[in-house]
C-alpha cells in the first residue's frame, strides 16, 4: 500500500526538495553572501514618491480585485502587494506625500490598515496616518468606477498597481496614462501581464512581485529563499531539458516519472 | 504643433469604434468562421460517446451580466448539448447576479429547458462564496457548501441530487470564467481527482487556458465570443455569438488600422526631426 | 508581550493549517473530515470579512455625512442604498424563507445595480483600443517584432483576418498555440515557485507583509 497517494509522489518529492533547498540557503549556509539583481520597478518607487512630492499630488496604490486571501494563486499576490505597500508607505511618510490605498478586498483590509499604521509609526509620524486614506469599495465594477473617479479628481502623480488583477488592469492602467501618472505595475496573472506592460512604466513580472520585498530589505533570509528558488528553477529546467531530449528519442521515462 | 498621426486624441478613436461597431448589426456581413481545434475538442467532450444518459455535469457561471456576450453563447450551447445527451446538469456560480444568468440561460436554451424537468434533469444551486476553499469543499462535500438549492429546497429532496454529494458523483465540469474559477476547479477537482473539465472563458483567458488544454488539464477550451460562435456552428444553431462576429471583425480591423496609423505617424515624426 | 503573542499566534495557526492540508493532500486519497473543518472555517471567515467590509464602509461614510465633508451627499446615498438593500433582502428572506425574494430588492438589483455594473465592462474594449494605439509603436526591433506578431494574432482571432488572407489565420494560430505557450508556461512555473518561496518565508515568519509589519 503506497504511503503517498498515487499520482502525488513526485509532487511531494519536489515540494520537499524545494523546502530543503530553500531552508539550506536561508538558515544553514551562513557563509555565502547573496546578491539579487536590482529590480527597476522597486528602485523606481522612491522616484515615483519624489515625483508626487514635487508635483504636490498623491500616490495611489491598489492590489486589484484579486479574489480573496484564501485563493491559492491570488492570495499570495495580495500579500506581496501589501509587503510592497509597507515600503511605499514608509517612503511616502518620509517625503510627506499623501498615499491613497484603494482596496476592494474585505479580508485584506485589516492587513492594509495595520501595515500602513505600522509604517507611519516606524517613521515616527503616527499622527499623520489617517485611516480614511484606505478606501474600501466592494465589487469589481464599483471599485473600477471609484478608482477612475479618484484619478479624475485627485490626479495622482504616481500609481502603484501591484497584485492580482483582472480586466481592471487595462482600464486603470490606461486611465493612469490619461492623467499622465507614472505607473509601476506587477502581477502574477499571466492574462493581465501584457496589459500592465503596455500601460505601466515599470513592471514586476511573475516572481519579481514576490521577490520585491527582498530586493529592498536585502534581508538575508529572504534573499536565501530566492536563491533556493533559483536553484530549484535550474533543477526543474534540467529535468525538463533531459525529459525533452529523451522524449524526442522516444524514451518517456522522465515524463512517466513526473506523473508518479 | 499641428495635427500628428502619432498623437490623435483617443476620443476620436472611441467615437470611430462606437459607430463602426453598430454598422455590422444593422448590415450583417457574414464572414466565414473556421473552427479551432480547442473548441472542437470541447464540443466532442460533451457530446455523443463522451456523455452517457444520467451523467452529472457541473456548469459554473463564473461570469456576470457584463460578460454575457462573451461567455453566455458558449454556455448555452454546452447546456443544450448536455441536456440532449440525457445528462443531468448542476448550475451554480460565484457572482452575485448568478440568478440573472440562470434565468437568461433558461431563455436562450428555452426549448431544451422546457423539455427538461427541474430537479430531475437540472438543478440550480445558486450563489457560492468563499473562493477556492469553497470549490475545494464542494468536491468533498457538496451539502456543506449548498445545504439547499437556490430556491431553498433541501438537496436530499431533489431527485437528481440524492446520490450526488462529492466529486465521485460528477462526470465533468464546465467552468465559464471572467476570473480564474477554472483554475480553482483545475487545482481542486481536475488535478487531485482527475475530473474531466473544460473552460469557456473570455478572450483574455485564452493565453492562460490554451497551455492548460495543450497539457491535457482541460479536455477543451472555448475562447471568447469567437469560441461561442464556433460552438454555435458545431451544434448547428446560430445565435448571439455568430451575430457578434462581424462586430468583432470590425473592432479587430480598426485596432490594426490604428496601430498602423500610429506607426506611420511615428515614422513621419522621425523623418521630420531628422 | 501582546505584540509577540500576536505574532506567535499567527505563526502557530498558519503552521498547523499548512501541515493539516499537506497531510491530507499527500497521504489521503479522499478528503478527510478534519481537513474539511479547516476549509469550512476558511469559507466562514471569508464571509465574516464581507460583513467587516460593510461595517467599515458604513463607518467611513457616516463620518462623511456627520462632518458634512465634500460630496457628503453621495455618502448619504450610499448609506441609504446599503440600508434599503439590507432591509429588503432580509425581509424577503425572513418572510418567504427564500434568498432575497423581495420585489423592491429584486427590482433594485436587476434594474439598477446590475446594469450599472454591466456598463463598466465594455469600457475595457475602448481602453484596449487606445492602449494598443499608444503602446504598439515600432521604436526598436523588439517592439516591431511584437507589433507584427500582435497584428497577426488580432487578425487571426477575427473572421475578417481569414477573409483578407489565409496567412493571417495560419501565422496567428501558430503564435497562439505554439509561439506564446512556452512563455506562458514559463511564467506559470516561475510564478508558482515565487509563490512557494513567499509561502515558505511566511511559514517561517520571515515575510513581513504577511504579519502586517509585525516584525520589530
Amino acid at each position: 500500500m503506497a504511503i503517498i497517494v498515487t499520482g502525488r509522489l513526485m509532487t511531494f518529492i519536489l515540494m520537499v526538495l524545494t523546502f530543503i533547498v530553500m531552508y539550506y540557503y536561508m538558515a544553514i549556509n551562513k557563509e555565502e553572501e547573496y546578491n539579487i539583481r536590482t529590480l527597476p520597478a522597486m528602485t523606481a518607487i522612491p522616484e515615483a514618491v519624489g515625483r508626487a512630492a514635487e508635483m504636490g499630488q498623491p500616490v495611489f496604490w491598489t492590489p486589484g480585485i484579486s479574489g480573496s486571501l484564501n485563493d491559492s494563486t491570488q492570495g499570495p499576490q495580495v500579500l506581496a502587494a501589501i509587503s510592497l505597500l509597507e515600503y511605499l508607505t514608509e517612503e511616502c511618510a518620509k517625503a510627506g506625500v499623501e498615499l491613497a490605498a484603494y482596496c476592494p478586498l474585505p479580508d485584506a483590509m485589516p492587513l492594509v490598515e495595520e501595515t500602513m499604521r505600522t509604517a507611519y509609526l516606524r517613521q515616527g509620524k503616527p499622527e499623520e496616518f489617517n485611516v480614511e486614506q484606505i478606501v474600501f469599495i466592494s465589487g469589481q465594477s464599483a471599485y473600477l468606477s471609484g478608482v477612475l473617479g479618484y484619478f479624475q479628481r485627485a490626479k495622482p502623480a504616481s500609481n502603484i498597481l501591484v497584485g492580482g488583477f483582472y480586466y481592471e488592469a487595462v482600464v486603470i492602467g490606461e486611465a493612469g496614462n490619461t492623467i499622465g501618472a507614472m505607473q509601476i505595475g506587477g502581477t502574477n496573472n499571466t492574462h493581465q501581464m501584457p496589459f500592465l506592460v503596455a500601460t505601466c512604466d515599470y513592471m514586476l513580472l511573475a516572481e519579481e512581485l514576490f521577490a520585491a520585498g527582498a530586493s529592498i530589505s536585502r534581508n538575508r533570509d529572504e534573499l536565501g529563499s530566492i536563491k533556493g528558488e533559483d536553484i530549484m528553477k535550474l533543477i526543474l529546467a534540467a529535468i525538463i531539458g533531459v525529459g525533452f531530449l529523451l522524449g524526442a528519442a522516444g524514451i518517456t521515462i522522465v515524463a512517466d516519472a513526473l506523473g508518479w | 504643433m499641428g495635427f500628428s498621426l502619432a498623437n490623435i486624441d483617443r476620443r476620436v478613436f472611441y467615437w470611430i469604434l462606437f459607430i463602426a461597431l453598430m454598422v455590422p448589426f444593422l448590415n450583417p456581413i457574414g464572414f466565414p468562421i473556421k473552427i479551432a481545434e480547442n473548441t472542437r475538442d470541447l464540443y466532442e467532450g460533451i457530446t455523443e460517446d463522451s456523455v452517457e444518459p444520467g451523467d452529472v455535469w457541473v456548469i459554473n457561471f463564473g461570469y456576470g451580466v457584463s460578460a454575457w456576450p462573451e461567455c453566455h453563447p458558449g454556455v448555452t450551447v454546452c447546456a443544450k448539448a448536455l441536456l440532449r445527451e440525457g445528462a443531468h446538469v448542476i448550475l451554480m456560480g460565484p457572482h452575485t447576479d448568478v440568478e440573472l444568468t440562470y434565468k437568461h440561460l433558461l431563455d436562450t436554451a428555452k426549448e431544451d429547458f422546457d423539455a427538461a424537468t427541474y430537479g430531475e434533469d437540472y438543478v440550480f444551486l445558486g450563489y457560492i462564496t468563499g473562493g477556492e476553499s469553497a470549490i475545494a469543499q464542494l468536491a468533498s462535500n457538496m451539502r456543506s457548501v449548498y445545504p439547499t438549492d437556490h430556491f431553498a429546497t433541501q438537496l436530499d429532496d431533489i431527485p437528481m441530487m440524492q446520490d450526488v454529494n462529492t466529486w465521485h458523483d460528477v462526470s465533468g465540469v464546465l467552468s465559464s470564467d471572467t476570473g480564474d474559477w477554472g483554475g480553482y476547479f483545475l487545482t481542486q477537482w481536475q488535478e487531485p481527482y482527475g475530473v474531466p473539465m473544460a473552460q469557456i472563458g473570455i478572450a483574455m483567458l485564452g493565453s492562460t487556458g490554451i497551455p492548460r488544454w495543450l497539457a491535457g488539464n482541460y479536455f477543451g477550451m472555448s475562447v471568447g465570443s469567437r469560441g461561442g460562435a464556433e460552438l454555435e456552428m458545431l451544434i448547428g444553431e446560430p445565435g448571439d455569438a455568430i451575430i457578434a462576429m462581424d462586430s468583432i471583425s470590425v473592432s479587430h480591423l480598426l485596432i490594426v488600422i490604428a496601430v498602423i496609423v500610429a506607426n506611420v505617424g511615428l515614422l513621419l515624426e522621425r523623418g521630420r526631426r531628422s | 508581550m501582546s505584540q509577540m503573542l500576536k505574532r506567535e499566534v499567527v505563526y502557530a495557526i498558519t503552521g498547523i493549517v499548512t501541515v493539516i492540508m499537506f497531510l491530507e493532500y499527500f497521504f489521503f486519497p479522499e478528503s478527510q473530515a478534519w481537513a474539511e473543518i479547516i476549509r469550512t472555517w476558511s469559507v466562514i471567515i471569508y464571509n465574516i470579512s464581507l460583513g467587516l467590509g460593510a461595517v467599515r464602509l458604513t463607518m467611513a461614510h457616516s463620518m462623511n455625512v456627520q462632518r458634512r465633508r465634500e460630496n457628503w451627499a453621495f455618502s448619504g446615498v450610499l448609506l441609504a442604498g446599503l440600508a434599503i438593500m439590507l432591509l429588503t433582502g432580509l425581509a424577503g428572506y425572513f418572510m418567504t424563507g427564500q434568498q432575497t425574494n423581495n420585489a423592491i430588492y429584486n427590482w433594485l438589483f436587476n434594474w439598477v445595480y446590475t446594469p450599472l455594473g454591466a456598463t463598466l465592462y465594455p469600457i475595457t474594449g475602448f481602453y484596449i483600443f487606445s492602449a494598443a494605439y499608444r503602446a504598439f509603436r515600432a521604436r526598436n526591433i523588439d517592439a516591431a517584432l511584437m507589433l507584427i506578431a500582435g497584428c497577426f494574432v488580432i487578425l487571426s482571432n477575427a473572421p475578417v483576418g481569414e477573409a483578407l488572407w489565409i496567412g493571417f489565420a495560419t501565422v496567428g494560430e501558430w503564435f497562439r498555440f505554439t509561439g506564446q505557450v512556452p512563455g506562458m508556461r514559463t511564467f506559470a512555473l516561475v510564478g508558482t515557485l515565487g509563490m512557494i518561496a513567499y509561502g515558505f518565508r511566511a511559514l517561517l515568519g520571515k515575510e513581513r507583509g504577511f504579519y502586517a509589519g509585525g516584525e520589530e
